[in-house]
């Protein structure tokens, strides 16, 4: 039955949610069953899926580190998910206590379990909105009441993109973030390659978040690259996380098996 | 700082911790460090994580070579491996396989029982860790599913809101926000299908603005949605407790359940007439209103919301039709009457078609020397179930309803076919009188069809007369002037029916090619008194201006001899009545008079 157009989403916990799933290869326990089948599936498809998240987790980690390093203390992180271990505000918190952090996810199950994990940090709030309204996003009251537009902003948009398809206009979406941010803020994007992956190994992977809310958007690394339209790209510009300003030059071995792309955007001007 | 023998470092948690700086715990940690990272992600840097595991080296060490062993201290290595999210089986496996292999030998123990002591210690963090491992699972999952009950709930609030939102979007009036057609229905219905106890009757109250057309009309629809707005708000206000609906414009619904009698409503529809009384202020205009309430109070047992809503409005029509400003109570007879009357009206197309209409006519007769000059057609309705019906009982419905004209049409041409026939012994045959109504007269081919109707009939002009009241003659625009001009002009006889009873605007008889003036019937009544010298008088005066403008005088309702001596006396052309004859067929009119 069509659902009438006032009627919020459903709850529906037996469909996979690619929150939990990723949740489930950093090794946590916030994932139903029918989570857990979807990621195993995955992980027969792909075998690196848990080392691609955790490479993914660690990009994220040294880039909130260089970011508040670069004296941002706002962040806006887009497509949040469960916010478990090595989130970006106990990150940011933990060296800036007064890091201010916005997530968003569209999940309602991540939001009501970040705003659980997030109960009594008065610094830090989740709010239930798509990276696909992006205007709604930047004009929401809970987004406005903790980050000070006037002051630079990171916006964090990690793992994510690859569940935005190019017929949602992710450039369009992010020029309407961009537009909304004043100059010195940053724009942090990673999200799954194709490159280097053969045909079937991708399909596999298709197939499997098929079963989701977010069918999968590979992108290669000029596309990605184009989507920092506006900003100028620090370096080492855009490339395999692993390779993103390692702690030592060892952790950035092999940084294909990571399969994950991702760089740091500055707001010039 | 810190004593000669040790060094500080800053744990992950922002405590500093002092160790001593025991050969080999370094080498140890590195190593450690090196087989546990990358089994899962560790949300510190690599010189943070050798530092958490440095200390916890020291503490297993300090452990290793106290006596007796403390085993507490291997759980709460384990604890805090997990602690730290060094939380994957591969973690565990990696940690058994460095400790079992190098704890001893980089810490240079060679004592026989270190190797003891060793598996007691690793088989105390193993268990410290699997025991935090599980209860930190049993912990997420639960916090899982918190999270997703909440959300479930906060849905289903959400949808529960938006339901009940869309449901108050349907059920309520959006400029008013009173309740709509569709909830008063609910009510009522629920109010007759499933009546609370001792609820057996119940009452409505239909209420309606007196000439809001005029408000919106003078005012605009602003100051018209505005005033609406404000009459919903004081009835919402004043009738507190009773359902106030709008049904659109400016009708407004009352439900009073629960009534022990007609007073019950009759009280509320009091108090809504006097909250609608008080002049309001919109838009800068204080606005003065009245409204009209159709009242039905009755059992709830054989009803239905249907019925209810219906008769309440037919008595709001009674209000208004009353003039307004006042409650009418339903009245079941009348309300039969009512519907009676509309069957009727309804019937007419049909008694057209099936010719169940027919024609008496009256004479009109001269006073002068008794011969009769003309005779009037009145339409008889011969009714398959009533019988014969008057036109006083279905004309007035005809008129309402513009049945009018093809019944009209209809007499017309039925009396013209008639008359054409008449004849009466040596004089000139009478004329045939025919009441033409306000819509035929209007009627732009009227003129075009009498001409039709007298050439195929072969009726002289002159043998028709028309009459039309004098109500027509004030209510009638310019083109029916000419039209009646026209008719004039082609010779037809105009006659003016009623005489005296409407505006009478003398105005229009110097204007107008009239041949005739019929007198009303009320005057001559008058004169069966001896003493009623007010109506003769009138009477005189009115033959004598009727003469001296070249018009004849027909008195009409002439019922006795008195009368029509007395209208002779006074200088009256012709007479119509009982007097001079019933009404009856034109025959046998005729042949009395051979």
């Amino acid at each position: 039955m069509q659902r009438p157009v006032w009627a919020p989403d459903e709850i529906d916990i037996e469909r996979p949610s690619v929150a939990r799933m990723y949740d489930y290869y950093l090794g946590g326990s916030h994932n139903f069953a029918v989570d857990r089948a979807a990621a195993q599936a995955m992980v027969a498809a792909v075998p690196e899926a848990p080392l691609m998240a955790q490479a993914n987790r660690a990009f994220l980690r040294r880039a909130v580190q260089f970011l508040l390093d670069a004296g941002v203390r706002q962040f806006l992180d887009v497509g949040s998910g469960i916010p478990t271990v090595g989130n970006v505000h106990e990150i940011a918190q933990r060296d800036a206590p007064d890091a201010r952090v916005v997530y968003v996810d569209v999940d309602p199950v991540a939001v009501a379990h970040s705003r659980e994990i997030l109960e009594g940090n008065d610094r830090a709030v989740v709010v239930q909105e798509d990276l696909r309204h992006p205007e709604r996003i930047v004009a929401h009251p809970d987004v406005r009441r903790l980050l000070d537009f006037d002051q630079p902003i990171a916006v964090m948009i990690v793992a994510v993109l690859h569940f935005v398809p190019d017929d949602d206009r992710p450039a369009e979406l992010l020029r309407t973030l961009r537009e909304a941010l004043t100059p010195g803020s940053y724009l942090v994007l990673s999200q799954a390659s194709g490159d280097g992956r053969g045909d079937d190994e991708r399909a596999d992977a298709e197939r499997v978040y098929r079963r989701t809310d977010n069918p999968l958007w590979i992108r290669s690394r000029s596309e990605l690259t184009v989507l920092f339209d506006g900003f100028e790209l620090v370096d080492p510009g855009v490339v395999w996380v692993p390779q993103w300003r390692p702690e030592s030059p060892d952790s950035a071995e092999d940084a294909e098996r990571a399969a994950f792309i991702g760089g740091v955007g500055r707001l010039g001007g | 700082m810190g004593e000669p023998s040790g060094a500080t470092t800053v744990a992950p948690t922002g405590t500093t911790v002092r160790h001593p700086s025991r050969p080999g715990t370094e080498i140890f940690a590195r190593a450690w460090a090196k087989a546990v990272s990358g089994t899962s992600y560790l949300p510190m840097t690599l010189a943070q994580l050798e530092a958490l595991l440095q200390r916890l080296t020291e503490q297993l060490a300090t452990a290793l070579l106290a006596e007796p062993i403390d085993l507490r201290v291997g759980h709460r290595v384990g604890t805090e491996l997990v602690a730290a999210h060094i939380a994957s089986a591969e973690g565990l496996g990696r940690t058994v396989e460095v400790v079992q292999l190098r704890l001893a030998r980089d810490l240079g123990l060679v004592d026989e029982e270190v190797e003891d002591r060793l598996a007691r210690l690793l088989a105390a963090v193993t268990t410290g860790y699997a025991r935090a491992l599980r209860d930190r699972t049993l912990d997420e999952q639960e916090t899982i599913r918190r999270a997703a009950m909440t959300a479930r709930a906060e849905a289903e609030r959400a949808l529960r809101s938006s339901e009940a939102r869309f449901r108050h979007q349907a059920t309520h009036d959006p400029l008013t926000d009173l309740p709509n057609r569709t909830l008063l229905t609910e009510r009522l219905s629920a109010a007759i299908d499933s009546p609370t106890r001792g609820a057996a009757r119940l009452g409505v109250c239909f209420l309606d603005l007196d000439r809001f057309k005029v408000v919106n009309d003078s005012h605009g629809h602003q100051v018209g949605d505005g005033l609406l707005v404000a009459m919903a708000d004081r009835l919402r206000r004043s009738l507190d407790g009773h359902l106030v609906a709008r049904l659109g414009g400016d009708e407004f619904v009352v439900l009073v359940e629960d009534t022990t009698g007609t007073d019950d409503v009759v009280a509320v529809a009091e108090a809504a007439l006097a909250a609608v009384r008080e002049p309001v202020l919109v838009d800068g205009h204080e606005l003065s209103v009245s409204a009209s309430i159709g009242i039905v109070e009755r059992e709830v047992a054989g009803t239905s919301p249907g019925d209810l809503m219906r008769a309440a409005d037919s008595t709001l029509h009674w209000a208004k039709a009353a003039g307004g400003a006042r409650w009418a109570l339903y009245d079941a007879d009348r309300d039969r009457r009512d519907l009676a009357r509309y069957a009727l009206s309804a019937a007419i197309p049909t008694a057209l078609e099936r010719g169940e209409f027919y024609l008496d006519f009256q004479p009109l007769t001269s006073l002068r020397d008794g011969r009769v000059l003309g005779m009037e057609a009145l339409v008889r309705w011969r009714h398959p179930e009533l019988g014969v019906l008057r036109p006083d009982s279905f004309i007035g419905l005809a008129e309402e309803t513009g049945l009018i004209v093809p019944l009209g049409g209809w007499v017309l041409a039925e009396a013209c076919r008639q008359a054409e026939s008449w004849a009466v012994g040596g004089g000139p045959a009478p004329f045939v009188s025919v009441n033409l109504a306000v819509r035929q007269v209007r009627r732009a081919a009227l003129v075009q069809e009498v001409r039709a109707l007298l050439r195929h009939t072969g009726l002289s002009p002159e043998r028709l007369q028309l009459e039309i009241t004098e109500s027509t003659m004030m209510s009638t625009a310019e083109e029916s002037v000419r039209t009646l001009r026209m008719l004039a002009d082609l010779g037809v006889r105009i006659a003016i029916d009623d005489f005296g009873t409407g505006y009478c605007n003398l105005a229009y008889l110097r204007d107008l090619p009239v041949t005739e003036l019929k007198v009303a019937g009320q005057f001559v009544a008058g004169l069966r008194a001896p003493e009623a010298r007010a109506d003769e008088r009138i009477l005189a005066s009115l033959v004598s201006l009727a003469h001296a403008l070249d018009l004849t005088v027909t008195a009409e309702g002439v019922e006795t001899a008195g009368q029509a001596e007395r209208l002779r006396a006074i200088g009256c052309d012709a007479g119509q009545g009982w007097h001079f004859g019933r009404p009856d067929s034109a025959e046998r009119i005729l042949a009395r008079l051979r």
